[in-house]
């Protein structure tokens, strides 16, 4: 498998192939980043597809020297995520809560114990659910850094805030969400 | 100095990630497992996020690499895989005209190589040796060339034997016109008419023509 930077080399060289590659490659973290983000399927995978077309046209701009081709996918991801909520502000709280309290209430009242696989799925959905209802800094510092996996310094350049702002927007959307799925009747293990 | 719970609160997700020093640790843990307020604090927050690092990441719908790929590198043919593959590649075979020129390219081979005497069952690297072939092409033609002399040598005797057996088989009038039917010649009649004397006649007739036409042949 080659790395992303010498995958970039040979796009800019006009190697379709090695694109396709790229794209395969990320297309499943930029549209978890967007479908957590956002909490529309429809949306997310208009967003990703908008993502990849902007890669596509500033891949040139890229240097490996900055830092990993992960992390600046995700910069642009998060850029665009941002003029989207800024563009499409609306406010889905209550939405939100209406559509997420009768789905547990039904959960809880099932006949058969649900398997494991469900039990993710719906912890998926329930996390999804609360993170709605977090401001959008706190809700993209959580979903970098626990559900993308990055670690505080990359949180930090892709975020481009200081590291403090970091810390404090992890620790504090994390609090916030368990107390949110605390009310939506998620105890801890 | 001791932690306050708003402390504790503050650093929670940095002591959750490992980044608190040796010292900034106990003082945390010895805060927490004295507080009645922190402790489910953090059991809870802890409980979540070692959840979410659980959680797998979501599929993404099957169509959407493709539609990218479409937005950036323009329509492309659409993926092929497995099966869908070979048969794409087997798709020209199975065009009429293809399947046509195959057949002839084949009907071709084996008449060239029945031909040179090439038994392709058989064959071997010597088959191919151009001498050998020159002589199995030269065998072949004089084979049939013979066989064919012989073919017009049969039929020659048997269109004799034809001819002298009926002499008097020419142009005869119509039945009609014949006011009475002529006098019965044993050479004339059907088959089924004659007697078994003339039959063993006729065939001393027929060897005596063949030995005449054809002497030391035989009959193939």
């Amino acid at each position: 498998m080659q790395p992303d930077p010498q995958l970039v080399q040979l796009c800019l060289r006009g190697d379709g192939p090695a694109w396709e590659e790229l794209v395969r490659r990320h297309t499943r973290r930029v549209y978890n980043l967007c479908y957590r983000f956002t909490g529309n399927g429809a949306e997310a995978e208009d967003l990703s597809q908008e993502v990849f077309l902007r890669i596509y046209r500033t891949l040139s701009s890229y240097r490996p020297a900055y830092g990993g081709f992960a992390t600046w996918l995700t910069s642009v991801t998060r850029n665009l995520l941002v003029d989207h909520y800024r563009r499409t502000r609306r406010d889905r709280v209550t939405d939100s809560i209406e559509d997420a309290l009768p789905k547990l209430e039904e959960k809880h009242s099932a006949a058969h114990p649900p398997d494991r696989a469900a039990l993710l799925n719906e912890l998926s959905r329930q996390v999804q659910s609360a993170l709605s209802q977090l401001s959008p800094e706190l809700r993209e510092a959580v979903i970098l850094r626990d559900l993308q996996g990055l670690d505080y310094r990359e949180v930090q350049e892709v975020l481009n805030v200081p590291e403090g702002t970091v810390k404090s927007r992890i620790n504090r959307g994390r609090i916030e969400l368990a107390r949110l799925l605390e009310q939506m009747g998620l105890r801890p293990e | 100095m001791p932690w306050t719970c708003a402390q504790i609160e503050e650093r929670l997700s940095e002591h959750l990630d490992g980044l608190l020093t040796r010292e900034e640790r106990r003082e945390f843990e010895a805060h927490v497992a004295g507080c009645a307020r922190c402790a489910p604090l953090v059991a809870q927050v802890s409980g979540l996020v070692g959840r979410m690092h659980a959680l797998e990441p979501l599929e993404e719908p099957p169509q959407l690499v493709s539609r990218i790929l479409d937005h950036t590198l323009g329509p492309r043919a659409p993926a092929q895989t497995g099966w869908a593959k070979w048969l794409s590649w087997m798709r020209p075979v199975s065009l009429p005209r293809f399947a046509m020129g195959a057949v002839t390219v084949l009907a071709s081979i084996f008449i060239v190589f029945s031909a040179l005497g090439v038994n392709p069952a058989k064959m071997t690297a010597a088959s191919l040796n151009p001498v050998s072939i020159f002589y199995n092409a030269n065998r072949r033609v004089h084979l049939v060339y013979s066989r064919g002399v012989k073919f017009v040598n049969d039929l020659r005797v048997v269109y004799e034997i034809q001819t002298r057996l009926r002499p008097e088989a020419a142009p005869q009038p119509a039945p009609e016109e014949q006011p009475a039917p002529p006098p019965p010649n044993p050479q004339q009649k059907s088959e089924h008419e004659t007697k078994p004397g003339q039959t063993a006649n006729r065939y001393a007739t027929v060897l005596a023509i063949v030995l005449t036409i054809n002497p030391g042949g035989s009959l193939r």
